[in-house]
This record gives structure tokens, sequence and C-alpha cells, in this order.
């Protein structure tokens, strides 16, 4: 059972920034259709997604989310000894996204830097790898970042995907803390590996009879399924194994998949509105960054720690859970994309 | 979970309000390809009615299986969702 509790950890500051380009779903009638449209912004809740040009990628995001953290909580580059990048929509597939950022960020040769390859599940998962590399000693100070493209995977002609998803990138700042402690639920099932899934491109199929197989297959019903099956049970597991109950969590943020299985998957876990918020109105489903741009959007400043249960789940099928406390002092920027900053 | 029993009326309701159509309409026979709202999205919403009100999960496989309003009926019985005393659909 993939259970953790960690100690000595806290997160110092999270930013998040999506494209400046911002579609508006409503004006896509003439590719879709007015009432299939109106249909699926209903039901999805997603108004408008801010999009890449062409050239931008997910590594460019959470770069310019890094370079903007840094500069806010003053931390010199040298500090940070390791980057995790979690990502599906990587630059290349060699080498790590993760080394790029290391470089135009002017981090250290002593920096520890990697790529984790999870979507829709991978804030939680980053967050568990982070704080476990500081419990584990030898680090101080941790960038986990997680971006994602998925407007650059969605087939223009599948309303139901091209709609849904917006892109985004997002930095968190951990750091060694004698008083902080997550509680991290981790979970797989890998038999719906192809519910979610480009299946060309890569060393499979490395170029594919149907172009549009380098494009996302996505299952919703499957997905759906999957999803109610999996989350509540998640929410309730988490709670049991901290020894809580769901009126001691200020906010339970959940990935933004769609509005319609999120107030789903609320209302049968009980939860209140207050505990939920939704920003995939104005920032669609932009992958697992979605729960980063989440608390930097839709989080107000506290006095003491906020207790907050993140929720990862999507392609894998992955699923997982981090309970934190957020320290009130803990930074939350969001912005646009301005390709601003300057790359070392 | 235990799996709550309805009507066959209030089946069919349930279904006529996933897929946004009259339950007058909803005749045994009538095929999944006549009625515009249960497509895929009417299909997420059927999830949702019937975990909802049920507690019951129908299954990706299962959801796309069923070509007429008698074979969503018949999953019902076959879970053991629809009261005993109720008549076909």
């Amino acid at each position: 059972m993939s259970r953790t509790r960690i100690d000595g950890f806290r997160i110092a500051g999270i930013s998040t920034c999506v494209p400046p380009r911002r579609v508006d779903n409503l004006a896509c009638g003439s590719a879709f259709g007015d009432d299939e449209v109106r249909k699926v912004v209903s039901m999805a809740g997603v108004r408008h997604r801010h999009v890449v040009d062409d050239g931008v990628t997910a590594a460019d995001l959470c770069f310019e989310s890094a370079a903007r953290l840094l500069d806010a909580l003053g931390w010199a580059a040298e500090s940070v000894s390791a980057v995790i990048l979690v990502t599906q929509s990587p630059d290349y597939f060699l080498p790590s996204s993760s080394c790029m950022v290391h470089k135009w960020l002017g981090l250290s040769d002593d920096c520890a830097t990697f790529d984790v390859g999870l979507g829709c599940s991978g804030y939680p998962y980053g967050l568990y790898i982070a704080a476990s590399l500081l419990k584990s000693g030898g680090q101080q100070r941790i960038l986990m970042l997680h971006g994602e493209t998925p407007s650059r995977f969605a087939a223009s002609d599948d309303h139901s995907t091209t709609l849904l998803f917006g892109d985004a990138g997002s930095a968190t700042a951990l750091e060694s803390d004698p008083v902080g402690t997550g509680w991290f639920c981790l979970h797989t099932d890998g038999s719906g590996y192809d519910s979610l899934i480009i299946r060309g491109g890569a060393f499979r199929e490395r170029t594919p009879r149907d172009p549009r197989e380098l494009m996302l297959r996505m299952d919703g019903a499957a997905i759906f399924n999957f999803t109610i099956k999996r989350v509540p049970a998640l929410i309730a597991e988490t709670l049991e194994f901290a020894g809580i109950e769901r009126a001691d969590v200020q906010a339970f943020i959940l990935h933004q998949s769609n509005k319609f299985i999120m107030k789903h998957l609320a209302r049968k876990c009980g939860l209140l509105d207050e505990q939920v918020p939704f920003t995939l109105e104005d920032t669609a489903n932009c992958g697992g960054p979605s729960v980063a741009v989440t608390m930097t959007r839709a989080l107000k400043a506290h006095s003491t720690p906020q207790k907050l249960m993140l929720i990862g789940y999507g392609v894998g099928l992955s699923w997982a859970s981090a309970l934190i406390d957020l320290p009130p002092d803990c930074l939350l920027l969001h912005d646009v994309y301005a390709e601003s900053r300057p790359r070392l | 979970m235990t799996i709550r029993k309805v009507t066959t009326a209030a089946a069919l309701q349930m279904l006529a309000d996933a897929v946004m159509e009259d339950v007058a309409s909803l005749e045994p026979g009538r095929l999944r390809e006549e009625i515009p709202g249960w497509d895929s999205m009417g299909a997420l919403m059927l999830m949702a009615e019937l975990d909802e009100h049920l507690g019951l999960v129908l299954d990706a496989d299962a959801s796309r299986a069923m070509a007429t309003v008698a074979d969503y009926i018949a999953h019902l019985r076959a879970s053991n969702a629809l009261l005993e005393m109720d008549g076909d659909a």
C-alpha cells in the first residue's frame, strides 16, 4: 500500500503561468456547430482556454514560473539542490526538459535534475518525490516544476478534447522545515493505460500510418467511470490515513478535469461548495498543473496554515493525493507567460 | 456499496433526464442511435445519474453495449437495481 507520511518539509511558494492567447470556446461554433459548443461549454465548464503559440513548450512555461518564483522568494540559483520537472509534453525525447530549465535558470552543477513522466496525477506525485528527497537528507531546497501543453496534442476536429484543454506551467518551491508534514496516497491501474493515449510518435510506433494517432485519444466514458470509482475512495483513504475529517480540510484542490465530473465528485464525497474551488472556466483543463493553477488563482491569504488536500487523477490510469498544511507566508503567484525572462 | 432499487418507470425517467428526451418516447425497442441526446455526453450523464441515485457504477463497456432502451433496463435488472414487482419495460 503506497501511503506515506513525510515530515520535515514546507512549501515556500507556488508560481504558475498560462499563455497569453485566450480562446473563447463560444467563438468556436463555426468549427463544431453552435449547439454542440454550447453543450460542451455548459457541461465541461470551460469557457476560455489559454493556449500556447507554436514553439512554446511546457518547459518554457515552467521556466518562467520558476524564474518569477526564485526572484520573489529571493532564493539564489546556487541554493537550489534539485529540480524535478513533471510533464508529458516534453520538448524532446531526450534530453530531459528539466536539464534545459536547469541551464536557463543558471543552476549549479551540484543540482540533481530529472523529469517525471506523469500527467493529471503529477502534482501530488511531484510533491511526494520532492518531500521524499528533502526527508532523505542532502537536499535543502527543491523546485518541483509541472507543466503541460495538452492543446498541442488535441486534434483540431475533436471537440471533446479541443474545447477542453488549455496549457499551463508551474513551479513549486519546497524546503526543509522541521515542523512541516504531508500525507500522500499514490495509486495506479495500468489496465486503463489506453483510455487516454497518444499511440504514435514514440518508439512503439514512430511514424503511424494514420497521422491522427499523433494526437490524443480519449475514452471519455472509461475516464469518467474510473474517476467516480477511484477518487471518492482516494479522498476517504487520505482522510482516514491522516486521522482527520472532511471538515478539517479547508479546500480540496481537485485536478480541474471537467466541471460536470468535479461537481459529481464533490456531491458524492459530501464536500461543501466552498471547499472545492473551480478555475477551469478561464484556464480550462490544463492537465496536472491545474492543481497548482487552482491554488495560485483561488486560494485567499490566511493568517494560519491552510490544510489542503491536493488530488490528481487521469492518464495512466494514475491517481494520487497529498494532504498538506500550506504555510500562511507561502507565496502564491499567477501571471501570463510573457517570454520576458532572460535565459542563461 | 449497496445498490438502491427503483421502479422501471423511475429508471426510465433517469434515462430521460440524462439524454434530455421525453420519457414517453422511450419505448423499449427504441434505438439509442435514434436518440440525439444519448451521445457520448448523454452516456456520461447517465453514468452520473445511476451513480448518484442508485449507487450503481456503470462501466464504459456496458454503457457502450446498450443499443436500445430495453438494453438499459435489462442492465439495471441484471445489476439487481429494479424492484421485482415492477413490470417490464
